[in-house]
């Protein structure tokens, strides 16, 4: 319920909402993808990409241009524009960056420390760590001996700490697959952030709650479709699901008998929203994947978040909006690059 | 190289017996030589053709891998170090066999796979279809290119194998054989000369064979003429012998 905070919002916000409605303005429109389409090397991305909010940004490369500088020097642009919200903003809202933060903390420790166990030096993983995640102990990862070692002396001051109490006892941090330690700390983070939004109340539950829950629905599928084959058990899987969506608790226990995608389709057709979802389902090659189409919707809730005002939503809308602009950027630069443009109209159009 | 000589050696019947002996040996080892050479130039062929389409076949698959990384990136993220990271041990491993082609030994690699996906999980959360389809296809990729490896050793090897025949072939064909028959050539020649001295002298002795035949039977006739030679005593006359006693 509107407590009124279209009152006091302005006050410690204001600021910080008008710039990043302005930055939102200047995301890529339908031309601008439609130009970037029809170039035919990166040199004419680059160009194309000066005319927009991009400018030159990539006035610095050296020949050749390739598609990783691109990505790097865009992934810096998010990040500079990411930390002046951040370094400006006021409680609660610095509270909300923290968590958006948090699941980029999570893929760079779980880097650090499959380093950490492997030997690696600690320098050549610091530079892949993706920037948005850092904190201020991944330099210490190095001294820690063990996994154990690594949590009660690193881990516990971040953020990050409460999940990784959710999910396991210390001695088995090296026993468990990599990657379902990351997907059981998503699965703890998703409802910690859930639960925030939530205490909250006011405009930025209204709209941070439903795309959170779809986050976690989206989550519980493709984990399901993707451990078919795999010797993931159907227990396992379950521990991974989050509970936050609209699928708990009955979709997800339906959903950890699934054994195929059809049984999964099932699930989801008791479920409106789903629904349609899964009929734009292509099938096989030349279809879209249901990864494509969880996509679209994301991008869909990410721009209608835009039209309220005075709630948080905003700054992880255009987050994820820049994040997703990025990657079509990217896979259009690599069309392009390796001359194979069948598929280059693939890109998610977002405005 | 000169191209003159011949081997040194006395010429009598033996000597060309065995030269004769030597010239069917070498023709019959060239003709050997030349078989071996025709049969690694077919397989060297054979190669050959396999290589151009597998090479092109390995053009069309390296596009499509690389498209799929892209397509696995879009999707995922950037997992690269992630799957760098967890890069222990290797799954596809390679050993190395010996296969016979006109009695030329050929390496041949075949791959195998060892231990499980240690990446069955990657992309749990995001992009697991791209990722097995990237896998797949770079499993593809992997497996093409030990094949054009296999392919291009056999080539090299083969390539040297017939190098090496061909020039045995033409060392017997346009240097040994024609040495010996040279030889042999001489040895004819030589031994025709000598019957022919040969002939000369048995020619000559019988001539003077009859010229101191006819000297002595004109001196016979004269002493004969004489009567100072005494006939030696004719048995086949029927006279009586002195010198039986008891007839």
């Amino acid at each position: 319920m509107l407590e009124g905070a279209e009152f006091y919002f302005n006050v410690d916000h204001g600021y910080l909402e008008g710039l990043v409605r302005g930055c939102k303005a200047s995301l890529l429109t339908q031309q601008d993808y439609i130009n970037l389409v029809q170039c035919e090397t990166l040199e004419d991305v680059k160009i194309h990409l000066q005319t927009t909010d991009y400018g030159n940004f990539l006035a610095n490369q050296t020949n050749p241009l390739t598609v990783s500088k691109i990505d790097t020097e865009m992934r810096k642009k998010l990040c500079r524009e990411f930390e002046y919200f951040r370094n400006h903003s006021l409680e609660p809202l610095s509270t909300f960056f923290t968590y958006m933060t948090c699941s980029y903390m999570i893929d760079n420790v779980i880097l650090l420390m499959n380093g950490a166990l492997q030997k690696k030096s600690v320098k050549e993983i610091l530079v892949k760590c993706h920037p948005l995640g850092r904190f201020t102990e991944m330099e210490a990862v190095n001294i820690a001996e063990t996994p154990s070692d690594l949590f009660n002396a690193v881990l516990v001051e971040t953020p990050l700490a409460p999940f990784f109490q959710d999910c396991m006892s210390e001695n088995t941090l090296d026993e468990l697959n990599i990657e379902l330690l990351r997907n059981k700390l998503y699965k703890s983070y998703l409802e910690a952030f859930y639960k925030f939004c939530k205490s909250h109340g006011d405009v930025t539950a209204e709209i941070m709650c439903p795309i959170l829950e779809f986050e976690a629905d989206r989550r519980a599928f493709i984990i399901t479709l993707n451990s078919f084959g795999t010797e993931l058990s159907k227990d396992d899987r379950e521990t991974l699901y989050p509970t936050c969506g609209k699928l708990y608790p009955e979709g997800l226990r339906l959903l950890a008998q699934a054994e195929d995608f059809d049984q999964m389709r099932r699930v989801a057709d008791h479920y409106g929203v789903y629904k349609p979802l899964f009929d734009a389902v292509g099938d096989g090659s030349g279809g879209k994947t249901l990864e494509d189409v969880f996509y679209e919707r994301e991008v869909q809730m990410n721009v209608l978040a835009f039209n309220r005002q005075f709630h948080y939503g905003v700054f992880y809308a255009y987050t994820k909006l820049k994040e997703q602009e990025m990657r079509n950027i990217v896979w259009i630069a690599e069309c392009i690059s390796q001359r194979h443009r069948a598929k280059i109209n693939s890109y998610i159009p977002i405005l | 190289m000169s191209g003159k000589d011949r081997i040194e050696i006395f010429p009598s019947r033996m000597a060309q017996t065995i030269m004769k002996a030597r010239l069917k040996g070498a023709q019959t080892g060239r003709n050997l030589l030349k078989k071996k050479s025709d049969a690694l130039t077919l397989g060297f062929r054979q190669i050959l053709k396999k290589i151009i389409e597998t090479k092109m076949l390995m053009g069309e698959v390296m596009r499509e891998a690389a498209f799929s990384l892209a397509e696995a990136k879009f999707m995922a993220g950037d997992f690269s170090t992630t799957i760098i990271q967890n890069v222990n041990k290797a799954q596809v491993k390679i050993c190395a066999k010996k296969d016979n082609v006109a009695g030329v030994a050929l390496p041949v690699f075949e791959h195998y796979h060892e231990g499980t996906d240690s990446y069955e999980l990657a992309g749990l959360d995001r992009g697991g279809e791209q990722l097995a389809k990237l896998k797949r296809n770079y499993a593809k990729a992997v497996e093409l290119l030990v094949e054009l490896a296999s392919l291009q050793t056999s080539f090299v090897t083969l390539d040297e194998a017939i190098k090496i025949t061909n020039r045995r072939v033409n060392a017997i064909e346009h240097v040994i054989i024609p040495r010996i028959e040279r030889t042999l050539a001489y040895i004819i020649t030589e031994l025709d000369e000598r019957e022919r001295e040969e002939f000369y002298r048995l020619k000559k002795i019988q001539e003077k064979k009859k010229i101191l035949k006819e000297k002595s039977e004109k001196d016979l006739e004269q002493r004969r003429a004489a009567g100072e030679v005494m006939e030696p005593a004719n048995l086949l006359a029927e006279e009586k012998d002195k010198d039986l006693l008891f007839e």
